[in-house]
C-alpha cells in the first residue's frame, strides 16, 4: 500500500514535468461527476469515449451531463474540442497513462480533440513501463495502445511547442480510494 | 538568402562518393547550418545525460538490448517467417522486399489498387533511402510528409541532416523565411506556434481526405506481430488510425522475438535520443487496427487494411560482413549524431550521405548504397565519445575505422600519401628528433610547410610540434631517477608522443613516482598503433598492436603495472585492443594492468594507505584555481574521474570542461580539409576556459592530452600543462 502510494506520488510529478495537469478525485461516480462537469461547463459538445477498462457505474452519470456525446461522428470527432477516455495503466517512472486503441474509441478521442481529459484509476500505477508488457503477457493480452506522456508536442520548428496534430492540453483525473 | 546558400545546396552534396562533395559540404555547414546544429544537438546531448541517469539499470538494460539485437540478426530469417505467419493470420499483408526497387513497386501497386490519389506519410528514413516518395510522384499520386521536419524538407527540397530531427540544421528563422518564400499566405509565419499552427492547419486536412498511411516501425516483435512507434506530434497516430489502408515500411533488423522484451528497447529509446523518459505518444499497434473505419469526407468507409514491407536492400549482405554486421543492432536513437563533437559542428549535410547520418551513417550508407558513398565517415576523429552513449553498444569509431581502411585499398592500390604520412607518425618522428633543431625549423619553415600542404595535406595554418633533440629514452638514461623505500615497481611506457615531442612529462612521472616509493622502469619506444589506426591502415595498427602487447605482457607478468601519459595511448590499450589483438586474454590483461599516472596515485594511496597530505603541499603553488579539460578518450576509458579527484582532495578549486572533445583530435586537426572544423569543434572549449577566468585572475589550464594541449595553446597563447606537470611541483 505504501509502495503503491509512492508510485502515485512519482507518477504525478512526472506527468506533470511532462507538462500534463494532474486532478486528484476521490474514486466514486459522484465525485468524478462534479469534476468532469467543472471540465466541461459551457461547452457545447464534449466527446466521451465508453471506458476500456473502468467500471461501467463510474461513467454511467458522466453520459447525463449536458453536452456529452458518446457515439461521435466523423464531423465530430474531428472538430470537437474536448475529449474524455479512461486510461488502463498509469507509469510512474515516465508519467505516462496507457490508452487502449479500441472500438471505443479511447485512441481517436485522444487524438483528434485539442484538450483530452483521462481519468485513470491510481491503483493501476505501475512503475515502469516493462511492467505493462510483463502483465500483458502473463494475461496472453495484447491490446493495441499508446502511451501517453503529456500533451503532443514538437520542436521541429525551432522552439518547444505544444499542441501539433494531437491535443494541446492533458488532464489527468486520478481517481484515489482516499478522500483527498 | 546568402551567397554560399546560392552556390550550394545540400542536396547536390549529399551523395559524397565524389571527394569534393565533402568539401563543398562542410563549407556550407559551416557557413550556414552549424549554428542551429550546435545549439540542438547540444541540447539533446545534455538531456540526454540527464535521463539515462535516471535509469536505474542503464548499462544491464543495455546489455540486454545489446543481446536481444545480436539474437535477432543471427536468427533473422526464422524471425521473418514467424512474422509473416502472424501477420497474415490476421488478415494482414506481408511483403519481404529485397531490393528497394521491389519495394517501391510494392508501396505503389498498393496505392494503385486503392486508386490513391493522395498519401499521408509519417517519419521513415527507410523510405528516405528506397526515395519512395520518387516513385509514388512518378506514378501521380500525391505524398505528404507529416512529420514537421519533414514537411519542411519536402518544401525545402533538402535530406535529412539528422535521423531523428531531420530538419535540426534549419534555425527557426530559417525556417520562417523558407516559408514565408513558399506559401502564398496570409497568416503569420514568425514564431514557432505560429509556423506550427500553419503547418498544423495544411496536414489536418491532409489526415482527413488521405486514401492511405504510410509509416515506418522503430521496433517489431515477431511473436505477435506487435509495432511500436515512438513520436511527440501526434503524426503518426493520424498516419496508422485515419486512412483506411496503412503500409509499415521498415528494414528486416527491426524485428526481434517477442512482444515483451519491446519494453527494453521502450525505455532506452526516448532518453537516448531526446532525454525524455518516453516522447508524447508510443504507439503499440497490431495492424490492421481493431477500430471502426472512419470517412472525413463523405466518401464510402472501407475495411482497414494493412501491409508490412521489410526491407532488405543490402541488409543480408551486412549480416554476412564480421565488421559491419554491427551496425545492424543500430536502433536510430541518434545518440551518437548529438554526442559527436564533429557532427555538432557541421551536422549531417556534411557529416552524412542521402539518407543516413553522422558516426553510424558512414556503414549505413555503405551497406545500403555502395562503400563511396560512406566517404563523410572521414569525419570521424574516433574521439570515441559515443562508444558509452550507444544503447546496443555498437562500436562506432571501429566502424569508421573499416570503413576508412576499405576506403584506402579500392582496387588494392596503396594508401593516400596523407595517410601514409600520419599514420606513420612514429617513423617520422625518429628521424625528425636525429635532426633537430634544424628538423623543427625546416618543418615549420614556409617553402617546406606549403610542400607538407602540397604532399601530404598537412595544413599550414597549424604550427607544427617541436620534436625534442634530447629524447624521453636519453634523459631517463642521464637522469638516473632512484625511488626513495621502493615499494612497487612500474613500467613508464616511453609512448611516441611523449619520447619525441613531450619528454619533460615523461621525466616528470618518473620523478613524482620515485618520490611517492614507485621504481619506474622506462620501456622501449615502440610505435602502439594509434596512428596507423586512426588512418584506418588496419594492418599495420595489428602487427603493431601485437608487438607492443607482447612486450608489455612480459613486464606485467613481472609484477610490474603499466603506466602511461598519454591519453590516447592509454584509451588503446584499453578499448581499442579488443579490436586490434586477437587475443581477448591478452587485452583483458592489458585493459587492467594499465594506469593514468593519477590513476595510479590514487591506487597506491588506497594500496599503501598513504596519507596524500604527507606527500603533497598544495600550498607551494600560488594559483589554487584549476581549469581542467578531459581528454576525450581519457573520459570514454573512465580515466579521468581521478584527475579532478585528487586536484579536489588537495584542496584545489576545480573547474572541468563539459566539452565532448577539443576538436584537435590527433592528427585530424592538422588535415587541410578539416582544418576549419576542427578550429570551430574546439571554440566551445575556449569559451569555457574564458567564462572559467576571473577578470583578474586566470585559472591554470590543465589538459592530459598533447592534442588537447596544442589546441587550446594555439587559440589563448597561454601555458597548458600536463597534470602530472603540476604534481611535481607540489610534491614533498
Amino acid at each position: 500500500m505504501e509502495n503503491q502510494q509512492n508510485l502515485i506520488e512519482q507518477f504525478i510529478s512526472a506527468a506533470e514535468r511532462a507538462a500534463a495537469t494532474v486532478e486528484r478525485v476521490h474514486n466514486s461516480p459522484a465525485a468524478l461527476s462534479q469534476a468532469i462537469s467543472k471540465i466541461t461547463a459551457g461547452e457545447k459538445t464534449v466527446l466521451l469515449a465508453e471506458p476500456d477498462y473502468l467500471p461501467d457505474e463510474l461513467f454511467r452519470s458522466l453520459r447525463e451531463l449536458p453536452g456529452i456525446i458518446t457515439h461521435p461522428t466523423e464531423e465530430q470527432m474531428a472538430t470537437t474540442k474536448i475529449g474524455i477516455t479512461d486510461a488502463f495503466a498509469g507509469v510512474a517512472g515516465t508519467g505516462s497513462i496507457c490508452v487502449a486503441l479500441s472500438r471505443n474509441l479511447g485512441g481517436s478521442i485522444s487524438l483528434y480533440t485539442r484538450e483530452h481529459v483521462a481519468v485513470l484509476s491510481a491503483q493501476s500505477i505501475v512503475s515502469r513501463p516493462r511492467d505493462i508488457f510483463t502483465m500483458q503477457a502473463k494475461g496472453g493480452n495484447h491490446q493495441d495502445f499508446v502511451f501517453i506522456t503529456g500533451p503532443s508536442a514538437t520542436a521541429d520548428m525551432g522552439p518547444l511547442v505544444r499542441g501539433v496534430h494531437g491535443p494541446g492540453k492533458l488532464h489527468i483525473i486520478l481517481l484515489e480510494e482516499t478522500d483527498v | 538568402m546568402s551567397e554560399i546558400e546560392k552556390e550550394i545546396t545540400p542536396r547536390e552534396v549529399a551523395d559524397k562518393s565524389a571527394k569534393e562533395a565533402l568539401q563543398k559540404a562542410i563549407r556550407m555547414a559551416l557557413a550556414i547550418e552549424s549554428d542551429a546544429v550546435r545549439l540542438n544537438t547540444q541540447t539533446f546531448n545534455r538531456n540526454r545525460y540527464t535521463a539515462v541517469a535516471e535509469i536505474e539499470d542503464y548499462e544491464a538494460l543495455k546489455d540486454r538490448a545489446r543481446e536481444i539485437k545480436e539474437y535477432s540478426i543471427e536468427n533473422n530469417e526464422k524471425l521473418l517467417g514467424r512474422l509473416r505467419q502472424v501477420i497474415e493470420k490476421r488478415g494482414g499483408h506481408f511483403y519481404p522486399a529485397r531490393t528497394k526497387e521491389e519495394a517501391c513497386e510494392y508501396v505503389k501497386n498498393v496505392c494503385l489498387k486503392h486508386e490513391a490519389k493522395l498519401v499521408v506519410k509519417a517519419k521513415s528514413m527507410t523510405s528516405e533511402e528506397i526515395k519512395l516518395n520518387h516513385t509514388l510522384e512518378e506514378a501521380g499520386i500525391e505524398v505528404a510528409e507529416t512529420d514537421l521536419a519533414e514537411f519542411i524538407l519536402q518544401v525545402s527540397d533538402e535530406q535529412p541532416s539528422h535521423i531523428v530531427a531531420p530538419a535540426i540544421h534549419r534555425s527557426r528563422e530559417r525556417i520562417s523565411e523558407l516559408f514565408k518564400e513558399k506559401f502564398d499566405t496570409d497568416q503569420p509565419l514568425d514564431t514557432g506556434e505560429d509556423l506550427t499552427k500553419f503547418a498544423r492547419k495544411i496536414l489536418r486536412q491532409k489526415f482527413l481526405t488521405a486514401d492511405v498511411g504510410i509509416s515506418g516501425a522503430n521496433v517489431i516483435s515477431a511473436d505477435t506481430g506487435t509495432i511500436v512507434l515512438v513520436e511527440s506530434e501526434g503524426n503518426i497516430r493520424m498516419v496508422t488510425q485515419a486512412p483506411p489502408v496503412h503500409i509499415a515500411i521498415a528494414g528486416i533488423e527491426k524485428v526481434i522475438p517477442r512482444r515483451e522484451d519491446l519494453a527494453v528497447f521502450i525505455e532506452l529509446l526516448a532518453p537516448s535520443a531526446t532525454g525524455q523518459p518516453l516522447t508524447s505518444y508510443t504507439n503499440i499497434i497490431d495492424p490492421p487496427l481493431d477500430l471502426p473505419p472512419f470517412s472525413f469526407d463523405g466518401r464510402p468507409k472501407k475495411e482497414r487494411e494493412f501491409h508490412l514491407v521489410l526491407v532488405d536492400n543490402g541488409r543480408s549482405n551486412m549480416r554476412k560482413d564480421p565488421e559491419l554486421k554491427q551496425a545492424l543492432y543500430c536502433v536510430r536513437c541518434s545518440a551518437c549524431l548529438n554526442v559527436c563533437p564533429v557532427f555538432q559542428t557541421v551536422g549531417g549535410h556534411a557529416f552524412g550521405g542521402e539518407t543516413y547520418s553522422g558516426g553510424i551513417g558512414g556503414a549505413w550508407e555503405a551497406g545500403t548504397g555502395t562503400l563511396e558513398n560512406a566517404g563523410f565517415s572521414e569525419l570521424c576523429t574516433g574521439c570515441s565519445r559515443c562508444i558509452p552513449q550507444c544503447p546496443v553498444k555498437i562500436d562506432i569509431p571501429w566502424l569508421n575505422t573499416v570503413l576508412r581502411n576499405r576506403l584506402n585499398h579500392p582496387d588494392g592500390k596503396k594508401a593516400p600519401a596523407q595517410k601514409r604520412f600520419f599514420g606513420n607518425f612514429a617513423s617520422s618522428a625518429r628521424i625528425a628528433s636525429l635532426f633537430t633543431p634544424v628538423s623543427n625549423r625546416v618543418s615549420n619553415f614556409s617553402v617546406s610547410r606549403s610542400l607538407l600542404e602540397h604532399f601530404f595535406g598537412v595544413d599550414r595554418r597549424r604550427e607544427l610540434q617541436n620534436f625534442a633533440g634530447q629524447t624521453l629514452t636519453k634523459r631517463f638514461k642521464k637522469a638516473n631517477i632512484q625511488a626513495s623505500e621502493a615499494k612497487s615497481s612500474a613500467v613508464l611506457f616511453a609512448d611516441v608522443y611523449t619520447n619525441y615531442q613531450n619528454p619533460d612529462i615523461g621525466l616528470i612521472t618518473a620523478k613524482v613516482m620515485a618520490k611517492l616509493g614507485v621504481e619506474i622502469t622506462l620501456s622501449d619506444v615502440l610505435p602502439e598503433g594509434r596512428a596507423s589506426q586512426s588512418q584506418g591502415l588496419i594492418d599495420i595498427a595489428r602487427k603493431r598492436a601485437q608487438q607492443t602487447a607482447r612486450y608489455l605482457e612480459k613486464m606485467i607478468d613481472a609484477g610490474k603495472p603499466v603506466i602511461v601519459t598519454e591519453p590516447s595511448v592509454l584509451a588503446l590499450f584499453r578499448l581499442d585492443y579488443r579490436n586490434l589483438l586477437n587475443d581477448a586474454a591478452l587485452f583483458q590483461k592489458l585493459k587492467k594492468m594499465s594506469y593514468d599516472p593519477i590513476e595510479y596515485i590514487l591506487h597506491l594511496f588506497t594500496e599503501n594507505g598513504m596519507d596524500w597530505k604527507k606527500c603533497f603541499s598544495p600550498q607551494k603553488l600560488s594559483q589554487q584555481k584549476l581549469f581542467i579539460h578531459g581528454h576525450c578518450q581519457q573520459k570514454t576509458i573512465g580515466a579521468f574521474d581521478a584527475t579532478v579527484t585528487l586536484f579536489r582532495q588537495l584542496g584545489f578549486d576545480v573547474v572541468t570542461s563539459s566539452v565532448e572533445c577539443c576538436g584537435m583530435a590527433g592528427s585530424f586537426g592538422y588535415k587541410k580539409q578539416f582544418y576549419e572544423v576542427s578550429k570551430k569543434v574546439g571554440e566551445d572549449l575556449l569559451d569555457q576556459i574564458g567564462q572559467a577566468d576571473e577578470a583578474d585572475d586566470e585559472r591554470l589550464v590543465l589538459a592530459g592530452g598533447i592534442s588537447c594541449r596544442e589546441q587550446i595553446r594555439s587559440e589563448l597563447n597561454r601555458p597548458v600543462y600536463h597534470p602530472m606537470e603540476v604534481l611535481e611541483k607540489i610534491i614533498g
